[in-house]
C-alpha cells in the first residue's frame, strides 16, 4: 500500500531503531498495532522498501481539508522520509515557533529579508488561504440559508393571514362593541409576538437537537474530531430576533388588513 | 298512493347527558299537488320533521316514504342522489354560492344531476323568468335582494323537477311586503302542480297553504 | 361545474390565494434545486468522463488521478502490456508537471500535461493546431488573458527552478500552436500542454506518467478489463467510470444529504401551507358545503372541488418555482463552482426534466394529499345539525 508521506518531524532517532507513528485511522482499518512491522516505500507497490516499528499511534486533528479524502497519515523522521522518497537535503517548508507576537513579526521581516528565493508567512494567512472550500461551503450555507429565511417569511405570513381571518367574526364582533382598531391591532401583535417567541425556543431546542445530531453523524461518517455545526448565542441571539422581527410583522400586516375592513363586512353583511 | 308516506316517524338527539326528543311518532300521508304548512310554536319539531322528509336527517324510528322510496334508511351515497332527483330545498338564510351568479346557483343542482351546459343553462333561465328575475341573471347574491335571493334559491330547488318543495321559513329573512312576493309564488308553484311543504311561524304564509298540521312537543295535535 | 366553483373559490380570497401561490412557489424552486443537486454532480462529472469515450484511468495504486504527485514507471513497458489485451482500443497517458515562463519582468507558473495529442482526451482544440512537434506548445484562453502571449508566438519554458539562485533549468523555446479548453481544467487556472515526451524530458521524469487513459471496444466489458488491467500491471489501480463516480459520491456525499433534507423539508412546508390554506378555507365554507350536500351533491364531487383549489395553488406554485429554481440554481451553482480545483465543465445543479418531472409530481402528490382530508371531513358532517349550528353562528 502506498505510504502517503506527511510532513517530517524533530527528533533524530539512530538509524538501527526506526520507528514510524501512523494515524488511528490507519491503525483501525488495516488492524495495526504498536509494535507491529510495516515496510515504508515511495513508489507504489514495491515491497522491498525499509522495515519499520509502529512507535505510535496519533489522533487525527480537526482538519477542514481532510473530510471526505480516504487518506491515511504517517510521522516520520525527517531524515529517514528524506531517503526514503530520495528528496536528498530537501524540505518543503519549515515550521517556525516565535515567542509572542512581536516575535513573530521580527522573524517574518527577518526571514523575507536573508532568505535567498523563500519566503516566510503567517500560519494564520496559510489558514486562510488553504480553506477555500469551506469558505465556500460557508458562502453555500448561507445562500441556503437565506433563501430558508425568505421561504419563512412567506410561509409565515400567509398562515398568519389566514388564522387572523378566521377570526374576523370575532374581531367585527368587538368592533361593533366599541373597541378600537388600535387596540384590536395591539392584540393581535402582541399575540404573535408571543407565538413567534414560544416557536422561537423551540426552533433554538430542535436547531440543538439537530445540530447534535450533525455532528455525531458526520463525525462518524467522515472519522474526523471537526465540529460540522455549532450553536452559538449569537446565532441563537440572531434567529430569536428574526422570528420575532417576522411574526410582528405579519401580525401587523394581518391585522391591520382586517381592521380596515367594515365590521358589518366581516360579518359577510 | 300518496306521494309522501310518514309512519310514527321519532327523531331523538342526546346533547351531553340529556335525550332530547324532537319528534315522537307522527304520521301522516301527503298527496301530490299538495300544499302543506308545518306551524307551531319555537322547538315543536317541525323543522326535524322537514330535515327528516328531505333525507338530510335520518330518523330514530319509523318511516318515511316518497315515491314509494324509504329515503331513511338508505346509506349516504343513495340518499344524496335521491335529494337531488326528488327533493328541492329552500332555506330561511337562502344559502346561495357567493361565489356564483344567480344563473350559476341555479345551474347547480342541474351539473351535479349531469345536464350538459346548453341544456342547464336554458332551464335555468326559463326558472329565473318564472320567478321574475330574468334581468338578474349575471348578478351575484351580494347584488341582489333578500327577496330576490330566495327567489333565485326558489328557482334553483326546482332546477331538478323534484317530487317535492320542502321550504324551511321561507319568508323568515324577510320583510312584510318581499314575504308577500314569495307567498304569491308558492301560490303560483302550487297551481302549476308543485307539491309544496312550508315550516312557518308566518300566519300569511300558514294560511296561503291549503292544509296545515299543528304541532306541539314533537306530535301532531291538530289537521 | 366542478373547475367553475374552485377557480371562484380561489378568486374570492385573490391576495391570500396569490400569497399561497408565492409560498408554493418558493417551496417548489427548493425542491428542484435540491433534485437537481442530488443528481446533478453525479450526472456532470458522468457526462465529463464520457465525454471523450475513454471509460477507464489507470493511477498510482491506491490513488486517484492526480489526486498526489506519485507517478507511474515504466510507461513504455506498461502500453505495450495493455496492447496485448485486444478489447483496448486506445491508450493515453499523460504526465502532469509544472512550467514556469517568464514574459517581461514576470514569470508566470502554469500547470502543463504531457500528452500524446494524437489520442489525448484532456483537451478541446479551441483554435490554431495540437502541439505534436516536441518545442510546440498548447495553451488555454486563461494563460493567453495573463500573458497576453498569442497563437504563434514563442515562449521560453521551463520546468526547475532553483528558489536560493532564483534561476531557472531545463529552460526551452516552445512554439505557441494552438489554444485549448481543458476538459478538466479548474476556472482561472492556467494551463498547458505539450509532448508527452517533452514533459517527461524536462521534469526529468523520463519514461513516467500520471495517469493513462484507455478506451475499451463499445462491446468490451469494461470492469473485466479493468479487472485485467490491475491484475497485468499490479503496480497501478484501474478505476472505471461507475469506481470514480463512487468515490465522487462518497466524497460528496454530504451534498446529496443535504439534497434530501432540504428538499424534504421544503415538499413539507409547501405541503403544509396548502392544507392549512385548505383548511382554514374549507372551515369557513362549512355552511355552503352543506347546502351543496342537502341540495344533493355527492361528496366525491365537493371533495373533488377542494382537490382542485389545492392542485390549483400547487401547480401555479410549481410553474412559479420553475423558473425561480433555475434562477436560484445558477446562483447557487456559481457559489460552488467557486471550490478549489473544481473542473469548470462541472456542474452541482444539472437541469434534467426528470428532476422537473420529479418535483412536480410530489408537488402533485402533496396538493392533492392536501385537499382530500379537510374537505373529506367537512362533507361528511351531519346535515342538518350542520345547518342548525350554521345558522346560530
Amino acid at each position: 500500500m502506498l505510504v502517503q508521506i506527511a510532513a517530517a518531524l524533530l527528533l533524530f532517532q539512530p538509524p538501527q531503531q526506526r520507528t514510524i507513528a501512523i494515524d488511528e485511522r490507519l491503525a483501525a482499518d488495516a488492524g495495526i498495532a504498536i509494535g507491529d512491522k510495516l515496510i515504508v516505500s515511495a513508489k507504489p507497490g514495491d515491497t522491498g522498501g525499509d522495515t519499520v516499528i509502529v512507535s505510535a499511534i496519533v489522533k487525527r486533528g480537526a482538519d477542514p481539508a481532510e473530510i471526505a479524502r480516504s487518506e491515511y497519515k504517517v510521522r516520520m523522521h525527517l531524515d529517514h522520509l528524506q531517503t526514503v522518497a530520495g528528496y536528498g537535503d530537501r524540505v518543503d517548508r519549515f515550521a517556525v515557533a516565535t515567542r509572542g507576537d512581536s516575535a513573530t513579526s521580527i522573524a517574518l521581516r527577518d526571514i523575507n529579508a536573508a532568505a535567498f528565493g523563500f519566503e516566510a508567512h503567517l500560519s494564520r494567512d496559510i489558514a486562510v488561504g488553504t480553506s477555500r472550500t469551506f469558505q465556500v461551503v460557508s458562502r453555500f450555507h448561507k445562500a441556503i440559508g437565506v433563501i430558508t429565511i425568505v421561504a419563512s417569511a412567506i410561509f409565515l405570513l400567509c398562515i398568519m393571514l389566514l388564522k387572523v381571518e378566521e377570526r374576523r367574526r370575532d374581531v367585527a364582533a368587538l368592533r361593533l362593541m366599541g373597541i378600537s382598531a388600535r387596540t384590536v391591532v395591539k392584540g393581535v401583535v402582541t399575540e404573535a409576538a408571543l407565538l413567534a417567541l414560544v416557536g422561537s425556543a423551540l426552533g433554538v431546542g430542535v436547531g440543538w437537537l439537530a445540530s447534535q445530531f450533525i455532528n455525531w453523524y458526520y463525525q462518524g461518517l467522515y472519522r474526523t474530531p471537526l465540529y460540522f455545526s455549532l450553536v452559538t448565542p449569537s446565532i441563537v441571539t440572531f434567529a430569536v430576533a428574526l422570528s420575532l422581527v417576522l411574526g410582528i410583522v405579519a401580525g401587523l400586516l394581518a391585522s391591520l388588513r382586517l381592521v380596515r375592513t367594515p365590521p358589518l363586512a366581516l360579518f359577510g353583511r | 298512493m300518496s306521494l309522501v308516506e310518514v309512519r310514527d316517524l321519532a327523531r331523538d338527539y342526546r346533547f351531553g347527558a340529556d335525550d332530547v326528543h324532537a319528534l315522537r311518532g307522527v304520521t301522516f300521508d301527503i298527496a301530490e299537488g299538495d300544499y302543506v304548512a308545518i306551524v307551531g310554536p319555537s322547538g315543536c319539531g317541525k323543522s326535524t320533521l322537514l330535515n327528516l322528509l328531505g333525507a338530510i336527517d335520518k330518523p330514530t324510528r319509523g318511516t318515511v316514504r316518497i315515491r314509494n322510496e324509504s329515503p331513511g334508511s338508505m346509506r349516504d351515497r343513495e340518499a344524496t342522489l335521491f335529494r337531488l332527483r326528488n327533493i328541492g330545498f329552500v332555506f330561511q338564510r337562502f344559502y346561495l354560492m357567493p361565489t356564483l351568479s344567480a344563473r350559476e346557483n341555479v345551474e347547480l343542482p342541474m351539473a351535479e344531476a349531469g345536464l350538459k351546459s346548453a341544456e342547464r343553462s336554458a332551464r335555468a333561465r326559463e326558472l329565473l323568468s318564472y320567478v321574475g328575475l330574468a334581468q338578474r341573471e349575471r348578478h351575484r347574491p351580494s347584488e341582489l335582494s333578500g327577496g330576490e335571493q330566495q327567489r333565485v334559491a326558489i328557482a334553483r330547488a326546482l332546477a331538478n323537477k323534484p317530487a317535492i318543495l320542502l321550504a324551511d321559513e321561507p319568508t323568515g329573512e324577510l320583510d312584510a311586503k318581499t314575504g308577500a312576493e314569495i307567498i304569491a309564488l308558492f301560490g303560483q308553484l302550487n297551481a302549476d302542480r308543485t307539491t309544496i311543504i312550508v315550516v312557518t311561524h308566518d300566519d300569511e304564509l300558514a294560511r296561503a297553504a291549503r292544509r296545515r298540521i299543528h304541532m306541539r312537543d314533537g306530535v301532531i295535535v291538530n289537521e | 361545474m366542478v373547475l367553475h366553483l374552485a377557480w371562484a373559490s380561489l378568486r374570492r380570497h385573490t391576495s391570500r390565494t396569490l400569497l399561497a401561490i408565492l409560498g408554493v412557489a418558493v417551496a417548489a424552486a427548493m425542491l428542484l434545486d435540491m433534485v437537481m443537486m442530488s443528481t446533478g454532480l453525479r450526472e456532470s462529472f458522468r457526462e465529463l468522463l464520457m465525454s471523450r469515450g475513454f471509460q477507464l484511468r489507470i493511477a498510482p495504486k491506491g490513488t486517484l488521478p492526480f489526486d498526489t504527485d506519485a507517478t507511474i514507471a515504466d510507461v513504455g513497458r506498461i502500453v505495450a502490456t495493455l496492447r496485448l489485451n485486444d478489447d483496448i482500443i486506445a491508450i493515453s497517458p499523460v504526465l502532469g508537471s509544472t512550467i514556469h515562463v517568464p514574459i517581461g519582468p514576470r514569470t508566470f507558473t502554469s500547470a502543463t500535461l504531457g500528452v500524446n495529442p494524437a489520442v489525448q482526451g484532456d483537451y478541446d482544440l479551441v483554435s490554431g493546431r495540437d502541439p505534436a512537434a516536441v518545442n510546440e506548445i498548447a495553451v488555454n484562453d486563461d494563460f493567453v488573458s495573463a500573458t497576453g502571449v498569442k497563437v504563434g508566438d514563442t515562449i521560453q519554458v521551463s520546468t526547475g527552478y532553483d528558489p536560493q539562485l532564483r534561476t531557472y533549468s531545463d529552460s526551452r523555446a516552445m512554439v505557441i500552436t494552438g489554444r485549448v479548453r481543458f476538459l478538466y481544467g479548474a476556472a482561472n487556472q492556467l494551463a498547458t500542454a505539450m509532448n508527452l515526451s517533452t514533459v517527461q524530458e524536462m521534469a526529468r521524469r523520463s519514461d513516467k506518467a500520471s495517469l493513462f487513459m484507455i478506451k475499451v471496444r463499445d462491446d468490451a466489458d469494461v470492469e473485466e478489463a479493468r479487472a485485467w488491467i490491475e491484475r497485468a500491471v499490479p503496480q497501478v489501480s484501474a478505476l472505471s467510470i461507475a469506481t470514480a463516480l463512487e468515490q465522487v459520491d462518497q466524497r460528496l456525499s454530504y451534498f446529496r444529504q443535504l439534497a434530501f433534507i432540504l428538499g424534504t423539508v421544503s415538499l413539507f412546508v409547501g405541503f403544509l401551507l396548502v392544507t392549512t390554506l385548505i383548511t382554514v378555507s374549507v372551515n369557513e365554507r362549512v355552511g355552503e358545503i352543506t347546502v351543496m350536500r342537502a341540495l344533493g351533491v355527492s361528496k366525491g364531487h365537493i371533495v373533488q372541488q377542494i382537490v382542485v383549489e389545492g392542485m390549483v395553488i400547487t401547480l401555479s406554485g410549481a410553474a412559479a418555482g420553475l423558473a425561480l429554481g433555475l434562477v436560484t440554481a445558477r446562483y447557487l451553482n456559481g457559489i460552488l463552482a467557486s471550490f478549489p480545483g473544481l473542473p469548470v465543465a462541472i456542474d452541482f445543479f444539472l437541469f434534467q426534466p426528470k428532476a422537473a418531472w420529479m418535483s412536480l409530481g410530489l408537488l402533485s402528490l402533496s396538493g392533492i394529499a392536501a385537499g382530500v382530508y379537510p374537505s373529506w371531513r367537512a362533507a361528511s358532517l351531519p346535515i342538518a345539525t350542520t345547518l342548525r349550528e350554521e345558522a346560530i353562528a
